[in-house]
């Protein structure tokens, strides 16, 4: 479904991806580890349009979305979070999440509805699947920092994506958090069948729930490959487990 | 906040003051009248100001230059053409809105202090030409004495008029902020990156702001012939973008009705302030500046906020 | 032969050097501007207030001290250092506050500073014109291009414009200071981290911007008729030719207050009417090739 080659970008010298490849199935879960800088959300940045990359390919179902701007990556139906929470932080919860259907229907030139009655249904769906329902009207840049990056991944949802991918979504979670948003990206896999790329830090939850990992050091790719594969690659061991068994 | 948090009391003092409106010409002295109706499209201006700048997070300098243009070129439609004055009205407007299409396209390229800079460079050009062109454009005396429809010449016609036109165009502009819109508007202030990687066009919106704020600019600046039936260059000067940008943030810019309380209170000082002394622009000063440090959400922000506030508190403690 | 004589005729010549006399003092306001716009990230409405501020004090100190020659140099003197003075109380007092918040209010606050000022300066001087005397070795004109006579303190001017650039130049580049205000322009946390008082480098940068806009007015004193008013059409030129240079940059200042100036003075001669829209079609023109600025600005 996913397809990129080569991916490079720099700044001012400073390789910070270079000669990325990472390869993701429709229906897979995917996930980036690496150390920190490896590059990770620089990758993301440029799959998903807010940066433009200086060497390489980007390929999705088929088509090159090479340095598209962000808003044509995701109505070709591509949704993403942020790893530092990207929220619209004066608007409730309710709204944040419908801004997004109502992006994805393109009803955003439509003037004259009071937005209030549009997509009310859809939305409390979202809500619901998250379990954000009973704080929808609540001001996000007044909730905690774990409920909004579930209502990250809620925006990312109204947009009817095919392919998720999440940055850090467990970062900065209490336990109790953590363990939600794991049950809530297999539902998201396994209920809806959403192909899911993700990058993060804790080892457990990735062998836990990905079919596949790909590991970048300092920019570019070492392996990608099944758990097992990446559990006994020398280089990997090296470069970023340090030699011990972390599972 | 989109929402009006003042809700069923809030309803009836709007009442209450709309009613007061539509029968203070029965009471009201001439010249009050007369300022009541440059409060109102004043008013209209600042709201439409606050279209891209509170709810667009664009930091539009040089509103002025619309509003300017909007009035020369019902004028300049009016006298000059053999047409009716309503074309005037209709053209002038227009005119705005045709000249905020090209800024926008010229400017919204560019990062937010470059646009404000590069507007202010326009706008600049606008009121050189507005103040020199002493055969088309009255140069620096402007027009006066612009022929407007008898209906509405007297001050009481003028002035239902303008109320008119002015509820009409806060309407219209509320129905845009409550719409899609208006929402998508105000995703791509709060995070301008969110809302593209959502999937919207964040130039294409913007554009379409400042060419309807820049329309609604014309018609205040319509208005004016209507009620002083003159124009001068000074409508496009950036003295008064900045004022119009105080009443913004006087009453509240994150607030739909704030500017227009911010116009009625910039004006009625400055109205009753030159009466008694020639040195307005210092109390004008003074007022910016405890606005600056210590209402910075402006007046209707501070009480919405107090009231969210207790609302807030209201539902801890019920919970 | 005939078409050399035409097109260096003598009156193109003295229109291009009254043009560049002009642009000694728009250069020497523009480039305190840029300064505080560069470092501080202020774009500072006040500093035309404080160039009228400077040419009203050079009225009255000149005026205190006899209206002749000596006056007008002891004010040279003294007028900018008290708009420098004056821009320190302020900065102290009400500007170092809003550094962490928004653009947007600082702008504002330069515009409430100079609305006040305005005032201020009503209440003081009093609305009428006031004229300060050219100094006596200045008076009086040079006789170049085929017989036009050239101001002698409009020659004054030019000797002093290239003076102020490179003592600018001196301090913002060889100085101690000079290099932490350019350190603190790109990167201000990281001069803090090192453990420089920021703020005070800020107040200084601030405070030396602003001695340029009252020099500005001092120098321009003698040549017009010092009124209100004219804060609000300086600082839309300051502005303009700021950002034609680029931000921040004072030889971009230079090269912006060149155009501008030349712009002005060849507009004049070629329509007269119009000649003034000259230099902001210039600057239009500039912005839409660049619009960044000519040179490197340090945003």
């Amino acid at each position: 479904m996913l397809d990129v080659k080569s991916l490079s970008k720099s700044f001012g010298g400073f390789a910070a991806v270079n000669g990325a490849n990472l390869e993701v199935e429709k229906g897979e879960i995917v996930a980036v580890i690496g150390p920190n800088g490896a590059g990770k959300t620089t990758l993301f940045n440029l799959i998903t349009g807010v940066l433009k990359p200086e060497n390489g390919k980007v390929l999705f179902k088929g088509e090159d979305i090479t340095g598209l701007p962000s808003y044509e990556v995701c109505r070709r139906g591509i949704s993403r979070s942020f790893q530092v929470v990207n929220v619209f932080q004066r608007l409730s919860i309710f709204e944040n999440v419908q801004i997004s259907i109502l992006s994805r229907e393109r009803r955003t030139w439509n003037l004259f509805t009071p937005s209030a009655k549009l997509a009310v249904e859809e939305t409390i769906g979202i809500l619901e699947s998250v379990g954000l329902m009973g704080k929808k009207d609540r001001t996000t840049g007044l909730i905690s920092h774990g409920d909004r990056k579930v209502l990250e991944i809620a925006m990312a949802l109204g947009g009817d994506p095919e392919l998720l991918i999440l940055d850090e979504p467990t970062a900065g979670m209490a336990p109790e958090e953590t363990s939600r948003c794991i049950e809530l990206i297999k539902d998201l896999s396994g209920k809806r069948g959403l192909t899911i790329l993700f990058c993060e830090h804790d080892m457990e939850i990735v062998f836990g729930i990905a079919n596949r990992i790909m590991v970048m050091v300092r920019g570019g790719t070492i392996i990608q490959g099944s758990c097992d594969e990446v559990r006994s690659n020398q280089a990997v061991q090296e470069a970023y487990l340090g030699g011990s068994d972390a599972c | 906040m989109t929402k009006n948090t003042l809700g069923g009391k809030g309803r009836i003092v709007g009442g209450a003051l709309l009613i007061l409106l539509f029968l203070s010409p029965l009471f009201l002295p001439r010249f009050y009248i007369y300022l009541v109706s440059i409060i109102l499209l004043t008013g209209l201006l600042a709201t439409s100001l606050n279209l891209p700048l509170g709810y667009g997070g664009i930091f539009q300098f040089h509103h002025a230059v619309f509003y300017g243009v909007g009035a020369y070129g019902a004028a300049l439609m009016i006298t000059k053409s053999g047409l009716s004055p309503w074309f005037g009205f209709v053209v002038g407007p227009l005119t705005a809105a045709f000249l905020s299409l090209i800024m926008g396209l010229i400017c919204i390229r560019l990062s937010k202090l470059y646009f404000g800079m590069l507007q202010i460079s326009l706008g600049s050009l606008v009121w050189i030409i507005a103040y020199r062109w002493y055969s088309f454009t009255g140069g620096d005396n402007g027009l006066h004495g612009i022929p407007v429809p008898n209906a509405i010449s007297s001050p009481n016609g003028a002035y239902y008029f303008t109320l008119l036109v002015t509820l009409l165009s806060l309407w219209t502009l509320h129905k845009i902020i409550d719409s899609p819109f208006g929402s998508a508007l105000q995703g791509i202030r709060d995070n301008p990156v969110r809302s593209a990687m959502i999937g919207i066009n964040v130039k294409l919106h913007q554009l379409v702001v400042l060419v309807i704020a820049g329309f609604f600019a014309g018609v205040a600046g319509s208005l004016f012939i209507v009620v002083d039936t003159a124009v001068f260059p000074d409508m496009l000067f950036w003295t008064l973008s900045l004022e119009v940008l105080i009443m913004c943030l006087l009453g509240g810019w994150f607030t739909f009705l704030g500017p227009m309380l911010g116009a009625a209170i910039i004006i009625s000082m400055r109205t009753f302030v030159s009466g008694f002394t020639d040195y307005w622009t210092l109390p004008l000063g003074i007022l910016m500046m405890l606005v600056i440090f210590f209402l910075p959400n402006g007046i209707l922000g501070y009480i919405e906020e107090k009231l969210h506030r207790n609302l807030i508190e209201q539902t801890i403690k019920e919970s | 032969m005939d078409l050399i004589y035409a097109i260096f005729s003598p009156t193109l010549m003295s229109q291009i050097f009254v043009g560049l006399s002009r642009t000694v003092i728009l250069f020497i306001v523009a480039s305190g501007l840029s300064l505080i716009l560069g470092v501080l990230r202020i774009p500072n409405i006040w500093h035309g207030s404080l160039y009228m501020v400077g040419a009203f004090m050079t009225f009255t100190i000149s005026g205190a001290f006899g209206g002749g020659s000596v006056g007008f140099w002891i004010a040279l003197i003294l007028a900018p250092l008290g708009v420098a003075l004056v821009s320190l109380i302020a900065e102290r007092s009400f500007f170092q506050h809003l550094y962490e918040r928004e653009h947007l209010m600082l702008l504002l606050l330069t515009f409430a500073f100079s609305l006040v000022f305005g005032d201020l300066v009503k209440m003081v001087w009093g609305m009428q014109y006031k004229s300060v005397p050219v100094p006596q070795i200045f008076q009086g004109s040079v006789h170049l291009f085929g017989g036009l006579p050239f101001p002698l303190y409009n020659v004054f001017l030019l000797a002093i414009g290239p003076i102020v650039a490179v003592a600018l130049w001196l301090i913002v580049n060889k100085t101690k200071i000079g290099k932490i205000s350019r350190a603190a322009a790109v990167d201000r946390e990281m001069v803090g981290a090192v453990g420089i008082n920021v703020s005070w480098v800020f107040a200084f940068v601030f405070m030396i911007g602003c001695l340029l806009a009252g020099l500005g007015g001092a120098l321009v004193a003698p040549t017009v008729n010092v009124s209100l008013g004219m804060d609000h059409t300086l600082i839309m030129e300051a502005f303009l030719i700021v950002i034609i240079g680029g931000l921040g940059n004072i030889w971009g200042a230079l090269l912006g207050a060149l155009i501008f100036g030349l712009a002005q003075s060849l507009g004049i001669l070629i329509w007269p009417q119009f000649g003034i829209v000259f230099p902001y079609a210039a600057v239009i023109i500039v912005l839409l090739l660049r619009p960044t600025g000519l040179l490197k600005s340090t945003w």
